[in-house]
């Protein structure tokens, strides 16, 4: 939904100054210009075809699959044991990564934005170094530094008395600190182009006006940044439903997310149909997720309508 | 395919004027996404190929070794092997349409009851797999259990000298004598995690059947959720082993015994272990049959490569000729071994056909509770 959201949008974009180059051709009449960008539109057909073939092709079989003896998948996966537990988990669990990474997040994007170009560059280089590094790789190191003869656990036994391991991998602390890890570069960005947006001006005009530094960041720019930090808190919301890999590793049984019920159907009761039915599920509710943050104003000063 | 082909040609041949390269292009691409369909079915059946899907680790490195290599050599017929199968994999093969990508897959007991069941398989061409040397026990209409292995207590030996190390379940569960974590495998039908708690909490090996679940996971409870990690895959538990993670584990004996070739410290008893095996089946799916069986026909009745499999991961084989070419310390580690005989259990596979996914729901839902 988002992609092709994405897709929309870019096509827009792209219509834009494409109409505008052919305009000094004066020669040209206007219906020219106009089949020049129906043509170029032409160019979207392989990612259209693409994106047809590896997502809504997949989504139709998928919700083939789920409508096998009619809604009994749908019944059956709404009145199962497992269920309560798992949504219960995942809003959780998202919820708090989300709070967790929005805080970071702000912080994160303050500093970027009040910070000189040299240090700008070194902590673009802090956020966007795990931003490309893969999931696996950022989960299995939180493993070895987490573990009961983890570097952490050896370094409190090193400096404390205490010799009994600190439980830090397996459980709901361990799944938290991962998607964290993972969602934080989604909470800084929104946030910082939205302070980038925000005119300078504007702090010494309430300055000059005497409001206190306090005052300046309280009333006049944290509810410019507010945008960014809804569409942040949206975004990194929505990606922390759809964790999969970060609690089988890191977390315990307890911890199982919507995704991992997916799996379970899937793989242990070898069940596709409940599997599809429930994945189904999934995508309605968060599509309205997803619908919601495309209507976020995604600009604070200008942007916010 | 030829589309691809096509275009490429021309574009190497003629000008194209632009309108034309973006109908083309449009083309291609939707040959291009046609493409994975297109490649396993013509491309595999010309190469004269067979897909085996096996468990991974060390299975896929002796299969390789003992099995596959010997066989590309003698028959041309190459075998590809994957990693990961399940029943899951199988059911994928035929729901997804079209041939099958994994011609042969491993499955449990379980598993292949379900299987059958539910049309899955082939039936066994035993006019190419000569099952005259087969031990009738193992040879089924769809599958031939090929490799009995024994679910095992572990321990680290470098923390619990062997002399100080548990003989019983119970021992395995006492948190006093063995302070923190055990790894125990998660999977009900693949592990016998549910057999063992019952043999902890008191319950005879000839008397586990049927499982009482609930007792079980009472027992499970008593030993306490915290001190237990769950591993979900087989070589899991020898990595916590030997990385310190934990001092307990349970295992597969095949793969401890690779390990410690390997140099790992990491003891077993065969007393009181779960006896279980695979099967080795054919998708009916698959448009490579003769191939596969023919593969099978080598796995199962080539006496010098069963016996060499046995000597690396000490899981016995259905060859009945294997014996007398193996030495009697490695015969007595056997899953097959007389001595054994009533100190183990077999896994109840119809049992567990009959209650799986009952059982696998229950024991998810007493894994969730906090």
């Amino acid at each position: 939904m988002a992609k092709l959201g994405f897709l929309c949008d870019r096509s827009g974009d792209d219509a834009g100054p494409a109409a505008k180059r052919t305009a000094p051709d004066a020669s040209r009449p206007p219906l020219a210009g106009r089949r020049v960008l129906r043509s170029r539109l032409w160019l979207l057909l392989p990612i259209g075809i693409v994106y047809g073939a590896l997502a809504v092709v997949p989504l139709v079989l998928i919700v083939r699959f789920s409508l096998v003896g009619g809604l009994t998948q749908y019944r059956e996966v709404l009145s199962s044991p497992l269920l309560a537990h798992i949504v219960e988990n995942t809003v959780v669990i998202s919820i708090t990564t989300t709070v967790i990474a929005v805080l970071l997040g702000y912080l994160l994007a303050a500093a970027l934005w009040r910070s000189g170009p040299r240090m700008r560059v070194l902590l673009l280089i802090l956020v966007l170094l795990p931003f490309w590094t893969g999931v696996l790789v950022k989960n299995f190191a939180w493993a070895a530094l987490l573990q009961d003869n983890g570097a952490i656990n050896e370094l409190l036994r090193i400096i404390g008395p205490s010799h009994e391991a600190l439980p830090l991998l397996h459980n709901r602390l361990a799944v938290i600190i991962g998607m964290v890890h993972y969602v934080l570069p989604y909470a800084v960005f929104p946030i910082y182009t939205v302070m980038l947006s925000i005119d300078d001006r504007l702090e010494r005009a309430a300055k000059s006006l005497g409001a206190s530094a306090f005052s300046v960041a309280w009333l006049v720019i944290m509810p410019l940044t507010l945008p960014g930090v809804y569409a942040a808190g949206l975004l990194v919301f929505i990606i922390s439903t759809g964790f999969f890999i970060t609690p089988v590793i890191l977390g315990g049984p307890s911890d199982m997310m919507v995704a991992n019920l997916v799996d379970f159907y899937a793989h242990q009761l070898v069940d596709f149909n409940r599997a599809a039915a429930l994945a189904v599920l999934i995508v309605m509710v968060i599509s309205v997720l997803v619908f919601a943050y495309q209507r976020t104003p995604k600009e604070g000063q200008y942007g916010a309508v | 395919m030829e589309n691809n082909n096509g275009l490429a040609s021309r574009l190497a041949s003629e000008r194209i004027n632009r309108r034309d390269f973006i109908r083309r292009s449009a083309a291609a691409t939707l040959a291009v996404s046609a493409l994975p369909a297109l490649t396993t079915r013509r491309a595999f059946a010309a190469a004269k190929e067979v897909n085996f899907a096996t468990y991974g680790g060390m299975i896929n490195e002796n299969t390789r070794k003992v099995f596959a290599e010997p066989f590309e050599k003698e028959t041309g017929i190459k075998v590809n092997l994957g990693v990961n199968s399940s029943l899951a994999l199988a059911k994928l093969q035929v729901a997804s349409g079209g041939s099958a990508q994994w011609d042969i897959v491993n499955l449990t007991g379980a598993e292949y009851e379900v299987a059958v069941k539910e049309n899955l398989l082939a039936p066994y061409d035993y006019k190419i797999v000569d099952p005259t040397h087969i031990a009738p026990e193992y040879r089924k209409p769809y599958g031939v259990k090929y490799s009995l292995f024994l679910f095992v207590m572990a321990w680290d030996r470098r923390k619990i000298p062997d002399d100080k190390a548990p003989r019983s379940w119970a021992e395995f569960w006492d948190t006093k004598r063995y302070p923190g974590k055990r790894s125990i495998y998660a999977n009900v039908s693949d592990g016998d995690v549910l057999e063992i708690a019952l043999l902890a909490d008191g319950v005879p090996v000839d008397k586990l059947y049927p499982l009482d679940v609930e007792r079980a996971l009472k027992s499970l409870d008593r030993l306490g959720k915290r001190n237990i990690i769950w591993h979900t895959t087989n070589q899991e538990p020898i990595q916590q082993l030997i990385s310190g993670e934990v001092a307990l584990a349970t295992a597969f004996n095949g793969r401890i015994v690779v390990a410690d070739r390997g140099g790992a410290q990491i003891g077993y008893t065969p007393d009181y272990a779960g006896v279980s095996g695979n099967y080795l089946t054919v998708v009916r799916t698959s448009e490579h049959k003769h191939e596969a069986f023919e593969f099978l026909n080598y796995v199962l009745t080539n006496t010098k490569a069963d016996v060499e499999y046995i000597k690396l991961t000490n899981y016995a084989m259905p060859n009945t000729q294997c014996l007398q070419y193996l030495p009697k310390s490695l015969v007595d580690t056997l899953p097959t071994s007389p001595t054994l005989k009533d100190k183990v259990f077999l896994k109840n596979d119809a049992w567990w056909a009959a209650n799986l996914e009952k059982t696998t729901v229950r024991f998810k839902e007493w894994q969730m509770t906090p």
